[in-house]
């Protein structure tokens, strides 16, 4: 009985235990509860005596009920944490503790099974162990590492991360002499001793970019920060961060040298490079473009179009070019541009305009390059008028060899039949006829000589000096020296030249030459009419321009034009026509680097043309 | 001998024309031979020839270097001179450009008629032997 009362004294006092507890029997059966645990585990029946555990909790979930069995048959003492669900469905976390149960004899006699409520405290350690495992994971990804110094211990830790960026074994034991020595002596080295010095100090936070040696001797970039930590307002360490940026900050240096090297060499190509927007603005140039377009800086010039530096005409040329490259989306290289700017002066560009394409398939601008070819343009211009002058001058090689062979070959081909004839004629009539025909040809040829001598004096004379000559002055000595011609045909001479005009010529060629076309007008003269000639000078790039109009004739230019400066090509049934006057007079004005050309309509006259070259 | 109707020598040289009317006097037997001294007075003949349906000589020779026309330009309008019977023409030059004898090639590939092209001076056998009837 005592006993029995005394287990009831016990119970009593075991129902206000603070803590769900249940005494429970070798079956397993609940022989006594504290209100608490009734309250937490058993509220609707209101009572749990003499239920056995398994039957309490059999609707529990799985988690629960697994607990509840290592709790069991476990070693008694080991706290084991499980899931409980009440009748709301709300979750609970309970730590379930089994201790042995003895009476006075120490004789087990069975369990005493506690549950503490470990909701709170249990979902901060889920909680810590999830941030703990983000953190990992987050370092791990990122390579951010984790360390704390603590100020009172002078102790250094290292995450895991941290170690693996420094390349040191797992159970390395870091210090800061050591940690600040795995940096590069020098600028990083120092830097992070000063760093931590003025973090202690003054406690401030930092974030740097540094370099460090590793354990295994390969060099990185890192970002190192740290802040100082406070417990109760008293600053007690300093935590932080670092990151191996190792390949990212190499291929930022990798960007950032290849950039500067693209930008060297298109500033230093000898080649004007831009980019333009699609309002062919330009938002790119080098030097070379910067120098065409008279700036020093290049500010000067972004943003700005075309219209800023070239001619109007030019830009709107450009501008319609920039137009159907992006539209198109088609390059267009290598075109001959003439560009004229704001102030006149011309260049001639070789053009490369290529469109810039968004991924989306649009153009969005364009880059130009464009080589300056003026020099070289100037050099085949040049070149071009050196072959005109070489290919001229074979030409009229080639003609005179023409003329002298031909002419020299008609006499002789006379010779040689008048000779052939000679030896076979008995008739003494004959042979005189065939003698005096002989001496004819002899005189032709004879004559035809002075006329090639004539020539190839000129051509061959290049050297003789021209002198500035007073156009009137000679003109007035021509007429003097055709005096009785002028008379007797009743010519008229219109003068339109003005006093103060001369000419760069060689005295004696001008003589010849006025003395021919004057004689020509003269010659060729219309019966119909009588005879006027029209002299007047006008300039033209470079030349002093004589002009000699007359009313004659005329030539049907169509017909003879090719071959009226020809040698011994005349076109009037004129007894005195020689057909040399004008083949002579061309050459005299050619030597003298000059030109002649014609103008006629056949019944109302001519009009002969003098170029006098007033360069060279 | 042979005997041609009637030959033409158009050339303003006189000497030539005087040894080709001796040489062919020679060679064949000619009721007419007529000269000319450049390609204008010679086509002006022609022309007339045609309007009045008078014969076209045989044997034609030509120079070619002429004052006012020349061979070439008497040949250009020869040419298209509506004539049937097919004449022949014989250009006799002392030039050496190339030009003319493409011009010859150039003539004889348009024309029914005989084109030769020789060179001065023409021998008495080489005269024979052009002085026929195309």
């Amino acid at each position: 009985m005592l006993q029995r009362s005394t287990f009831h004294t016990d119970s009593f006092l075991i129902k206000q235990l603070p803590q769900a507890t249940a005494f429970i029997n070798m079956e397993e059966e609940i022989m006594i509860a504290s209100d608490k645990w009734v309250k937490e585990f058993t509220p609707l029946s209101g009572s749990c005596i003499g239920m056995s555990l398994t039957h309490l909790f059999s609707q529990q979930n799985k988690n629960w009920q697994k607990v509840l069995k290592e709790c069991m048959n476990g070693e008694p003492g080991q706290p084991r944490v499980g899931r409980y669900q009440d009748e709301s469905g709300n979750e609970k976390w309970f730590e379930l503790l089994k201790t042995a149960w003895h009476d006075e004899d120490e004789n087990v006699i069975g369990w005493i099974v506690q549950g503490e409520k470990a909701s709170q405290r249990m979902h901060n350690e889920v909680q810590l162990d999830k941030l703990h495992i983000l953190s990992t994971e987050m370092s791990d990804i990122a390579k951010i590492g984790l360390w704390e110094y603590n100020l009172a211990d002078d102790e250094l830790n290292w995450s895991e991360m941290t170690k693996i960026i420094h390349e040191v074994p797992l159970d390395y034991v870091p210090n800061l002499e050591k940690a600040t020595n795995f940096y590069k002596s020098g600028h990083s080295r120092n830097t992070i001793a000063m760093m931590v010095q003025r973090a202690i100090i003054n406690q401030t936070p930092w974030s740097e970019k540094l370099q460090l040696l590793t354990a295994q001797g390969n060099e990185i970039w890192v970002i190192i920060s740290g802040k100082p930590i406070y417990e109760n307002d008293e600053f007690t360490g300093l935590i932080g961060t670092i990151q191996n940026i190792n390949s990212l900050t190499l291929s930022e240096i990798k960007t950032r040298e290849n950039e500067y090297h693209l930008r060297t060499l298109v500033d230093n190509l000898p080649l004007n490079v831009f980019i333009k927007d699609l309002d062919s603005r330009k938002i790119l140039v080098n030097k070379s473009e910067m120098k065409y377009c008279g700036v020093q800086k290049e500010s000067e010039i972004l943003g700005k179009d075309d219209f800023e530096f070239l001619d109007p005409e030019t830009a709107k040329k450009s501008r319609k070019d920039d137009l159907k490259v992006m539209q198109d989306l088609k390059p267009v290289l290598g075109k001959e541009m003439v560009h004229f700017k704001n102030d006149g002066s011309k260049t001639v560009f070789l053009t490369s305009k290529i469109p810039l394409v968004n991924r989306d398939g649009s153009a969005y601008g364009l880059v130009g390059i464009s080589m300056d070819i003026s020099e070289l343009k100037q050099k085949e211009e040049e070149l071009k008028a050196l072959i005109s002058v070489t290919s001229l001058q074979n030409e009229k090689l080639l003609n005179f060899a023409h003329i002298v062979s031909h002419n020299l070959r008609s006499h002789t081909a006379n010779f040689s039949m008048l000779l052939d004839f000679l030896t076979n004629e008995k008739n003494e009539n004959e042979k005189q006829k065939i003698m005096g025909m002989l001496t004819t040809a002899s005189d032709n040829l004879l004559e035809t000589l002075d006329n090639l001598n004539e020539v190839v004096d000129i051509n061959s004379k290049t050297g003789l000096e021209k002198k500035s000559i007073n156009l009137n002055k000679e003109i007035r000595s021509a007429k003097q020296n055709l005096t009785a011609n002028l008379s007797e045909h009743q010519v008229k001479i219109i003068n339109r030249i003005n006093p103060k005009v001369y000419v760069k010529a060689i005295p004696a060629y001008l003589e010849s030459i006025l003395m021919n076309f004057l004689t020509n007008a003269i010659k060729y003269r219309s019966p119909q009419r009588k005879p006027i000639i029209e002299l007047s000078t006008t300039f033209e790039n470079g030349y002093t321009v004589l002009s000699i109009k007359d009313n004659g004739l005329g030539i049907d230019l169509e017909k003879y034009g090719d071959k009226l400066f020809g040698m011994y090509k005349t076109f009037h049934d004129s007894a005195d026509s020689r057909g040399i006057g004008l083949y002579i007079t061309k050459n005299q004005i050619e030597a003298m680097n000059g030109k002649v050309s014609v103008e006629s309509r056949v019944g109302h006259g001519t009009t002969f043309k003098i170029y006098f070259n007033e360069n060279d | 001998m042979k005997t041609i109707k009637s030959i033409c020598i158009i050339d303003d040289d006189p000497i030539t024309v005087f040894g080709m009317r001796k040489i062919l006097e020679s060679v064949v037997e000619c009721d007419a031979i007529d000269t000319f001294a450049n390609g204008k007075l010679a086509i002006d003949d022609m022309n007339n020839r045609v309007a009045d349906n008078k014969p076209i000589p045989e044997v034609i020779f030509l120079d070619i270097n002429m004052p006012i026309m020349d061979g070439w330009q008497f040949l250009q309008e020869f040419i298209d001179l509506p004539i049937k019977k097919s004449i022949r023409i014989n250009v006799v030059t002392s030039s050496i450009d190339t030009a003319d004898h493409d011009k010859w090639k150039y003539f004889e590939s348009k024309t029914h008629h005989t084109i030769t092209f020789n060179n001065k001076p023409l021998r008495k056998e080489n005269l024979a032997e052009i002085t026929t009837a195309a």
